[in-house]
């Protein structure tokens, strides 16, 4: 039996593997390679396009090229803020092989680019492809890493990319200082961060570019013809509304009116074209230069050295630079005080509840319930009428105003005016007003409101209601940038004139307009006379609500007014934040500046100057070139000019003359022309001309045989010399224009 | 080629060999009272010759197949392998792999043909020898330091010492198998020379570790005591058995806990941590090669993963290149052959006239297909990455040239195949 099994055995054994094997060959090549072609098939063809996706992630590297950001502009097209080219050095550190091609690069590196060696040396030691050396080289140093990078890669074959110089740029400011708070700068990433720079980031931007590349893991490139360019856009530029020149010319008097009154928060001046809305120049004085904009002013960083802590001074540093930066035009917000009577008279005037006619009583204090509120005059301006209560800037002729208006009306018009919101203005960081709560006034809040006192507006509100009673009525809304074009100069933008309402008639407007040229003729450079011009302004003086320096009341100087008044073109605010100098009144910290200012920028626009007879003698005109004609000739050809001449030396021909040909003579003035060279050696002395009429001064200056230019009022009969261009006893050629200015009129201490 | 009347004279000394250990084995037969099988020659002498066998000894389209394998093998690895010796700073050299794997070839290719004319039947008396080898390999190879002890120098060639294990281990149990080949289905001939042998081996292996080691060693161990006539029944105890442990880890969460602390294993794509993500990076980047491949691939030598994104793309992980630059239509192809050669490789070491050979070729043509599924199941993600190389296209001296070594014995055993019906 056993025998039996064994033989079944011996064959079964046989027939068993071959059995066995076939299950075998079953199990691994239809089990096993069918599982894994199964598998490799799922990854492949169902899974395969995720997956690729996430490979392709991981193997691509996406370079931004920078776009190059637009230009920003004048309304003359004046370059005010541009992007240049530079270059962002990079160093690929892995490559290094020895510390001996680190202290050779380090060394190069630090001397061309001026960095320091052992800082340098510490970065190439890391194990990295790009640690950034330096940001925004220029072109000169460019030129010199180029040349380096040619000598290493012969020194050190292995090196050749180590050094990369990635396409950067950089924003250049020309004229620096100028309109700052308006136009703003831009960050290291070149994203605007102030002002237009800001407000208009997304069209000065651009659209960057990309360069798609194949990487291996330690991202260098791979040698696929992988390459996909994205072309960058560059941004579009944008023209603003503000002038360079008048930018300038407002700038120039700002800071002058700083450093004479000692103001102590700066000031702002705009200048609004007011039919348009157009803002001509915005100034926040003392701006700061746009190409350092992280640099505080000597006074604050001796300030931030003597605080204690590092916290302390870290926190004071970013306030002194956001105070910097602040646009005060739009971000501060203040009472406008008897500047706001304009409103106040148009509103009473509109509604018909005052007439030329109508008289106000001031006995120097009114009493509203236990309020008692002093008129600045306090001795009391006793009857006036309508015109004279502007003039006089009557505070309890303006309550009575107020009140005829009534608190409903009142609030009425202060909406209409544009006071209750913000103007949208196309500038960031622009404030809202700071009215009454719930927007219900009492009696008492009426009667200080109509006197522009107890509630706060920007500046650009109340030179935008300014420039609505200087327009006919129409309250528009102000911008400061024009246009937008694109790299190829088609215009992608252009800003139109937004009339948002009539906020008072037209006859109103007009009649408002005659008053406020009458109040400027009365009050002279006090009240933002400009001879030659007819404008019409306000003056006012409010207090500040709270107070910086321990012991003082704080006040604000401003100045709104208009040219010319009976077609009116430009309005212009000015405005002085806490003077600490001789005086703090609109009259004459203010109102003088925007004498000065308007003297400029009126003649600039091309408004037609018409001087009373009484100016014409005083107008400048210039003078011509005589010099090579005979004495006879250039004696017909200055009196032709409108000059007297005074011939010295003995010659027959002209040979020089003072003042020199192109500069500015009064009509009538002297021209001294020299024949030979002896005679120039003449020189006189000059006399002290400060403290007199326009008449002795006329006289002075003609008996020393010079001339005399006329600045400042010398309309009114009671204009003084309050100084001049050329110190008394100095030594000066005869004939040589001093400029001696004027002042005078009726101080308002509103 | 060898001169055909080499070739004859060589069979016929394998003949010689044969009969003598026919003789040897008759006589021990008899001696216990047993007979060898006069019907087994009667089968052998059914076997038909196929047309291209006819005159030669050795088996061509075995050869052939070894041959293309190698070649596709060699230029798929250096296409792997050359931006990874080309960016190495410790290397630098494009060619240094394929330089290397092109040595190793031809002494492999050298060997593979020596070891042809070699008679297999002198291995019976290696077997057990070779068991010691192996035994005495694992344990030299845990005094080498590092982490993982897997590798052991003999002069200029590194070795992995389950190389020598799982040639050891196939060798031995076709000894075993075919000395007892009549008490096979008894759990002591078979079930306890299993357990004793694996048992051990895998202990050894744990220490190294080498998990994928553990997984072949024990499929070799199995599929070899299943040929040789292992009763079913242990097998399918023993499955059961494996159901249920997985079972009760899954349930357990021990399973989740190994796939985890096995480099990872099946998560390669989950972010979980950190730490985790970089362990399953090289499986990952390997996932993302093959995917990457789609149905026709990125063109010979367009693989991007394998520019240092997927490590070492020229050991284990070279098939996922492979599917990367020849798609899903190469990776079918190449796995064809694989399953050829298999095929080709067993079914010639069924004709061989006696047990061992059948035994040997068998195994030593699974030991290919398992690690073939193997390595692509780690290069999948479905078995933890620990190691299991491919064999023809991973690059590694020792384990090509014993690789050849061992299609040298199936050709060998090929040889005496088509003698007998000759």
């Amino acid at each position: 039996m056993a025998k039996n099994r064994k033989k079944r055995s011996e064959k079964g054994v046989l027939q068993l593997l071959r059995f066995r094997t076939t299950i075998l060959i079953l199990l691994i090549l239809v089990l096993g390679f069918g599982a894994i072609v199964l598998r490799i098939g799922y990854l492949q063809l169902i899974q395969g396009a995720e997956l690729q996706e996430k490979a392709v992630e991981q193997q691509l590297v996406d370079t931004t090229i920078n776009s190059k950001r637009g230009s920003i502009y004048d309304a003359k097209g004046k370059i005010l803020a541009q992007s240049a080219s530079v270059w962002r050095v990079v160093l690929s550190p892995i490559y290094f092989e020895s510390n001996e091609q680190r202290e050779y690069v380090a060394q190069n590196l630090s001397k061309i680019l001026g960095l320091d060696y052992k800082d340098l040396y510490k970065k190439t030691k890391q194990e990295s492809y790009y640690v950034v050396i330096k940001r925004k080289i220029e072109s000169n140093e460019r030129e010199k890493i180029l040349s380096f990078v040619e000598q290493l890669t012969k020194k050190y074959k292995k090196l050749g990319g180590l050094i990369s110089l990635i396409d950067d740029y950089k924003r250049y400011y020309p004229y620096e200082d100028l309109a700052a708070s308006v136009i703003g700068f831009t960050g290291s990433d070149d994203q605007g961060l102030e002002g237009v720079e800001y407000q208009y980031d997304k069209y000065l931007t651009g659209t960057p570019g990309r360069i798609i590349t194949a990487r291996n893991a330690n991202q260098t490139d791979m040698p696929f013809q992988y390459e996909q360019n994205v072309e960058a856009k560059d941004g579009n530029s944008i023209t603003l509304t503000i002038d360079e020149t008048i930018q300038s010319i407002a700038e120039k008097y700002m800071k002058r009116g700083l450093a004479e009154n000692q103001v102590v928060n700066r000031g702002v001046c705009i200048i609004m074209d007011v039919n348009t809305g157009g803002i001509l120049a915005m100034v926040t004085a003392d701006g700061y230069d746009l190409n350092k904009p992280y640099d505080l002013s000597d006074a604050d960083l001796d300030a931030i050295k003597k605080l204690d802590t590092e916290e302390k001074r870290a926190e004071a540093e970013s306030a002194a630079l956001s105070a910097m930066w602040r646009n005060k035009a739009i971000a501060d917000t203040y009472y406008p005080g008897s500047v706001f009577k304009m409103c106040t008279a148009s509103m009473a005037l509109n509604e018909g509840k005052v007439n030329d006619n109508s008289t106000f009583y001031c006995g120097g204090s009114v009493t509203i319930y236990d309020h008692n509120i002093h008129c600045h005059y306090t001795a009391g301006h006793g009857s006036q009428n309508f015109f004279q209560a502007i003039a006089n800037s009557c505070n309890p002729a303006f309550i009575q105003i107020g009140n005829l208006v009534g608190a409903e009306k009142f609030f009425k018009y202060y909406e209409a005016f544009g006071f209750s919101e913000p103007t949208g203005i196309d500038l960031p960081g622009e404030s809202d007003d700071l009215f009454f709560k719930d927007n219900k006034m009492s009696e008492t809040d009426l009667a200080i409101s109509s006197f522009g006192q107890g509630f706060s507006i920007t500046p650009i509100q109340m030179l935008t209601a300014c420039a609505s009673i200087a327009n006919g009525g129409k309250v528009v809304q102000p911008y400061v940038v024009q246009t937008i074009t694109d790299v190829d100069g088609n215009v992608v933008k252009n800003t139109e004139t937004t009339y948002k309402r009539q906020v008072i008639s037209k006859e109103t407007a007009d009649k408002m307009c005659s008053y406020l040229e009458r109040n400027t003729i009365q009050g002279g450079r006090n009240n933002g006379y400009v001879a030659g011009y007819r404008v019409g302004g306000k003056t006012g003086t409010s207090e500040k609500i709270g107070t910086s320096r321990s012991g003082h009341k704080d006040y604000i100087a401003s100045f709104c007014g208009f040219a010319p008044a009976d077609d009116a073109q430009v309005a212009c605010l000015i405005f002085f934040d806490t003077p600490t100098g001789a005086s703090y009144y609109g009259s004459q910290v203010s109102a003088p500046v925007f004498v000065d200012i308007m003297s400029e920028v009126l003649p600039y626009l091309e408004i037609q100057a018409e001087y009373s007879d009484n100016e014409k003698k005083y107008v400048d005109t210039v003078a011509g070139s005589y010099v090579g004609l005979t004495v006879k000739k250039a004696q017909s050809a200055a009196k032709d000019d409108g000059f007297t001449t005074t011939v010295k030396g003995s010659g027959s021909k002209v040979i020089s003359q003072i003042p020199s040909a192109a500069s500015k003579i009064p009509t009538g003035g002297n021209v001294v022309l020299y024949t030979d060279k002896e005679s120039r050696k003449n020189k006189v002395t000059v006399p002290d001309m400060v403290g007199y009429g326009v008449d002795t001064v006329n006289n002075l200056a003609s008996d020393y045989g010079l001339n005399v230019s006329f600045t400042g009022v010398t309309s009114s009969g009671n204009s003084v010399s309050t100084s001049q261009s050329i110190a008394p006893g100095s030594e000066v050629k005869e004939g040589t224009v001093i400029s001696v200015k004027f002042g005078g009129g009726t101080v308002v201490h509103d | 080629m060898l001169p055909f009347a080499q070739v004859m004279r060589q069979a016929d000394v394998n003949k010689l060999y044969d009969e003598k250990l026919n003789n040897r084995r008759r006589r021990a037969q008899a001696q216990s009272e047993r007979r060898g099988n006069p019907q087994g020659r009667k089968r052998r002498s059914r076997v038909k010759a196929k047309l291209f066998e006819r005159g030669m000894g050795l088996d061509l389209p075995f050869l052939l197949l070894v041959i293309v394998l190698l070649i596709i093998g060699m230029i798929m690895m250096f296409s792997a392998s050359y931006p990874t010796a080309y960016y190495s700073s410790r290397i630098n050299d494009s060619y240094f792999y394929i330089r290397r794997q092109l040595i190793y070839a031809a002494i492999g290719v050298a060997a593979m043909l020596l070891v042809s004319f070699f008679n297999y039947n002198k291995l019976h008396k290696l077997a057990p020898i070779m068991l010691g080898i192996s035994y005495l390999a694992l344990v030299v190879v845990l005094l080498v330091p590092g982490n993982v002890h897997r590798w052991f120098e003999i002069g200029p060639i590194n070795i992995q010492a389950s190389e020598i294990t799982k040639f050891a281990i196939i060798l031995f149990f076709a000894h075993w198998g075919s000395l007892y080949y009549d008490k096979m289905q008894y759990a002591k001939y078979s079930v306890l020379p299993g357990f004793a042998i694996f048992g051990s081996t895998a202990a050894l292996l744990v220490l190294e570790p080498h998990y994928s080691g553990i997984v072949i060693i024990g499929i070799l161990t199995i599929v070899m005591l299943y040929i040789s006539g292992m009763k079913s029944f242990y097998l399918a105890l023993g499955g059961i058995f494996l159901v249920l442990a997985v079972i009760v880890a899954w349930v357990t969460g021990i399973l989740t806990y190994a796939m985890t602390r096995m480099e990872g294993w099946g998560q390669a794509l989950i972010y979980t941590t950190e730490e985790m993500w970089q362990t399953t990076w090289q499986t990952r980047n390997s996932l993302y090669a093959i995917g990457s491949g789609g149905l026709f691939g990125l063109g010979l030598g367009q693989s991007r993963q394998k520019y240092l994104y997927l490590p070492e793309p020229q050991n284990d992980f070279v098939f996922a290149v492979v599917c990367e630059e020849l798609g899903f239509v190469g990776a079918l192809i190449i796995l064809l052959i694989f399953a050829l050669l298999v095929w080709r490789g067993i079914t010639l070491s069924l004709r061989s006239k006696d047990r061992f050979g059948k035994l040997l070729g068998i195994g030593l043509s699974s030991q290919i297909g398992i690690q073939v599924v193997l390595n692509i199941l780690v290069i999948t993600d479905w078995l933890p990455n620990t190691g299991i190389s491919l064999p023809f296209f991973s690059f590694g001296g020792s384990s090509l040239i014993m690789l050849l070594a061992q299609m040298g014995l199936i050709l060998s055993i090929s040889r005496t195949a088509n003698i007998e019906k000759q």
